[in-house]
């Protein structure tokens, strides 16, 4: 069995709001999976279902386990980076290695120090007196150097600047990703993470619009730009959106195929932000 | 699983610097008043012992004995009254600040239970900050009686029977060591309160902690016209049922009662065993119990979106 994360079904509800509805899916091992959905599509909440911080219902198995039943077993071959600075700002570098040193067995520290190496990060700074982009490289130092199947990051480049949030994904693609491990990560820059994912899921109100892999998106989804008499006729194949660009129309086709529409205009592969919003508001109609 | 216990246990030490920094700052003014009195007493009077303890008039190897054993008793009771109030600061803090700064989102994306976690804040409250205020004690009990010995044998006296001689040291350390330890146990109820507040509250935690202490009693008399709330909370306050005597403040009051027993062999004021059989003792070990697994449940359970 190469799938790591199963899910049939799962729904989570606070009160009346469906934060979670009915979703079912699955995550294979040594995937790159993007987690794409506006704020309170109910991204946060599955990734903590799946974390077992948060209960559910419906069936979710993570690496064999019932995430919320099983943490402490599940936490052993996970790791999470969450959206909010969450490292503790008293602590000391050193002690935050050999606290996760103590209660991790398959942290490396070694891996770790090798890691701060290549930064300005020292082990006697508490983590206050580091600036946003440090805490970020000091936890993915900690995360990169604990031996673990899934790797779940949830906006974890938010608030860096350019710079950093462009080595975070080149540290994490070099020095850690490789078919023994599966990442999960959810975030707003698309653009910027979107030539890394293997595979990618649109949520949105808590159900899932979309579950594909790259390849395949890039079969089923195309983009034509056309004008004149050739837009008017694109348009009968039923595009899924459209938009205009410089008097030019721009539409986005769901399973039609290349053959066919290549005779109408140039074809295009479409950004998954693109993609995203076409998806978002076919399932607002 | 006692090394893990270990590491969660020193990263509380971390955190909450105060538990040992408020032993260290306490010992050292203590040691520095001691330093003072010496000098200030000796400016009145020649007498060595009267130097060393004060006006006093101290008659007889018996009451400088006494005086001694006050003296350093005395000295104890300012680290147990810090130790009260440590503690209660510290479990108030230890569930609340981690969601305060969302630090919880990374201890728990650790391999370590929510129980582990509460378990390490509960040995921290009962054994861990009472343990290293009596390293506090014993450590300035030393200083003093270092700094004494010297002071008396520079006056030309001789250290070892005014001072060695006369004081039990060894029981005394014993003595606060057990009634430390016990008044921990007898009072963990209120940590396991302490603790639940901390991991619930949304805000003011030592507010929310000590409203209904005041609350419930005053609508139970108004209500039922009873007092069993108030005479619970209050009697745990004031019994540690493990002395001979009634109640340990009569170890300071009064000479009479000083006097009434001549020879003072203070392990014999106390019984472990009396502590141990009291049944409140074991009502209190079951609620600490509840309210510490309320705790746990609340951290595991609570959603902090």
């Amino acid at each position: 069995m190469t799938s790591l994360v199963t899910a049939r079904g799962v729904s989570k509800h606070f009160g009346q709001v469906r934060a979670v509805d009915n979703v079912s899916f699955e995550i294979e091992k040594g995937r790159i999976l993007g987690l794409i959905g506006p704020n309170g599509a109910g991204k946060t909440t599955l990734l903590k279902a799946l974390l077992g911080l948060t209960d559910c219902d419906g069936d979710l198995s993570v690496l064999g386990l019932d995430p919320f039943r099983q943490r402490k077993k599940l936490m052993q071959n996970i790791c999470f980076i969450a959206d909010v600075a969450v490292l503790p700002r008293w602590i000391k570098v050193s002690q935050l290695l050999d606290y996760v040193e103590g209660v991790h067995p398959n942290f490396s520290r070694k891996r770790a120090e090798g890691f701060l190496a290549h930064t300005k990060v020292q082990s006697g700074a508490k983590v206050r007196e580091l600036s946003k982009g440090m805490v970020t490289q000091l936890h993915l130092s900690i995360i990169m150097a604990i031996d673990a199947k899934l790797l779940v990051l949830d906006e974890p480049t938010l608030g860096l600047d350019i710079l950093f949030r462009k080595e975070f994904y080149a540290n994490l693609l070099n020095d850690y990703f490789d078919e023994e491990r599966t990442i999960l990560v959810t975030t707003h820059q698309v653009e910027e993470i979107e030539n890394l994912l293997t595979d990618i899921m649109f949520i949105n109100d808590g159900k899932i619009l979309l579950d594909s892999s790259m390849d395949t998106l890039t079969e089923t989804y195309i983009e034509l730009m056309a004008s004149g008499e050739n837009a008017v006729k694109a348009k009968g194949l039923g595009p899924i959106a459209e938009s205009e660009i410089f008097g030019k129309s721009v539409m986005l086709f769901e399973g039609v195929s290349r053959e066919h529409l290549q005779e109408l205009g140039e074809l295009r592969i479409p950004s998954v932000a693109d993609l995203f919003v076409a998806k978002i508001k076919e399932a607002r109609k | 699983m006692i090394a893990h216990q270990l590491t969660l246990v020193r990263r509380e030490l971390w955190e909450h610097r105060s538990i040992w920094v408020t032993p260290v700052a306490i010992g050292v003014v203590v040691s520095l008043l001691v330093m003072a009195m010496l000098v200030f007493a000796s400016g009145f009077a020649k007498e060595l012992d009267v130097a060393i303890f004060g006006a006093q008039n101290l008659a007889g190897e018996e009451q400088r004995s006494i005086a001694l054993i006050m003296h350093f008793l005395g000295t104890s009771w300012i680290f147990l009254i810090a130790l009260a109030i440590l503690t209660v600061f510290y479990c108030l803090d230890s569930l609340y600040a981690e969601r305060k700064d969302k630090s919880i989102l990374f201890w728990r994306s650790l391999p370590v239970t929510d129980a582990e976690t509460v378990l390490s804040k509960l040995l921290t409250a009962v054994f861990v900050i009472p343990l290293i205020t009596c390293a506090g004690i014993f450590v300035t009990h030393l200083v003093n009686l270092v700094v004494t010995s010297i002071w008396v044998s520079t006056k030309g006296g001789s250290a070892g029977t005014l001072i060695w001689s006369s004081l039990p040291i060894i029981d005394i350390w014993l003595f606060t060591f057990i009634v430390v330890i016990s008044s921990a146990i007898w009072m963990s109820p209120f940590v396991g309160w302490f603790l639940l507040v901390s991991a619930w509250t949304k805000r003011m935690p030592l507010l929310v902690a000590f409203m209904p202490i005041i609350v419930i009693p005053l609508l139970e008399w108004i209500v039922f016209r009873t007092r069993f709330f108030a005479s619970a909370v209050g009697e745990r306050g004031d019994n540690l049922p493990i002395f001979h005597i009634g109640d340990i403040e009569m170890l300071f009051e009064g000479d009479e009662w000083l006097r009434n027993i001549p020879d003072v062999q203070l392990l014999d004021l106390i019984d472990i065993g009396k502590f141990m059989a009291h049944p409140e003792t074991w009502i209190g070990i079951i609620v600490c119990g509840l309210l510490t697994t309320a705790a746990i449940y609340v951290r595991r359970f609570r959603d902090e979106s």
